[in-house]
């Protein structure tokens, strides 16, 4: 049973690690790294790890996507702003 | 170890939850993936929950608390700062949010019930509470609802 729900774990893990490096525009890649993050801290605690799911999930679900999202505005606003002057 | 029924339904709650909100996060457009981001969240904690019943250590309950805690949170990073993206659309799936809310309230009922009264049964539902609520301010806030939360 156990091997069941560590297969389904890891495969689901997997799957969202392509995606994230499959996606192009950062903003996306931000919201599958979110998953990702969060199911990382599911598959640390199949393994009975919990005390690195619990920083695995304050880090991924929260802090990564929200230092990625701002850098991404920055870098929005900069463009556009040089795109105003010019 | 017996068959254990709370492990099979977190298997099956993981799949299930997990390849849907993978699928939907990585198509389709914008509105549909911050949706899909906001499920993340009602679909892994109810599974936290079945895990910690089922290894049958009570601590791996604060995973699931904290995630309850933090999902919204990360939704919301979301909803403040894909302004340019949702620019004009306002991703709601209703039918989706109560589904999920329906099933956070069903795990945490049926684990009040299999284990005994007392502090553990409080936390389960203050859990339950937490994720249903930070699940329908999420919702809410993604569709619009709260004036200046949106664009940025």
């Amino acid at each position: 049973m156990s091997d069941a729900l560590t297969v389904v774990v890891l495969l689901l893990v997997a799957g969202s690690a392509t995606a994230t490096v499959a996606q192009r525009d950062p903003a996306r890649q931000a919201l599958v790294l979110s998953f990702l993050g969060v199911l990382l801290a599911a598959l640390f605690t199949v393994f009975q790890a919990p005390d690195v799911g619990l920083s695995q999930l304050a880090v991924g679900s929260v802090l990564t996507p929200l230092l990625i999202m701002l850098s991404v505005r920055k870098v929005r606003r900069r463009a556009r702003s040089e795109e105003g002057t010019e | 170890m017996a068959v254990n029924g709370w492990i099979l339904a977190a298997t099956i709650e993981l799949g299930g939850g997990g390849a849907a909100a993978l699928w939907g996060v990585a198509t389709g457009p914008p509105a549909r993936r911050v949706i899909a981001q906001n499920m993340t969240t009602s679909a892994v904690c109810p599974a936290l929950l079945l895990l910690a019943q089922g290894y049958g250590r009570p601590s791996y309950v604060d995973l699931a608390l904290l995630l309850a805690l933090l999902g919204p949170v990360g939704t919301l990073v979301f909803a403040r700062l894909l302004g340019d993206d949702l620019a004009g659309q306002q991703p709601s799936a209703w039918a989706l949010t109560w589904t999920a809310a329906g099933l956070g309230a069903a795990v945490v009922l049926a684990l009040c019930v299999a284990g005994s009264p007392g502090r553990a049964t409080v936390k389960l539902l203050v859990i339950g509470a937490l994720l249903i609520s930070g699940n329908l301010v999420a919702s809410r806030a993604l569709a619009g609802g709260f004036r200046g939360v949106r664009g940025g």
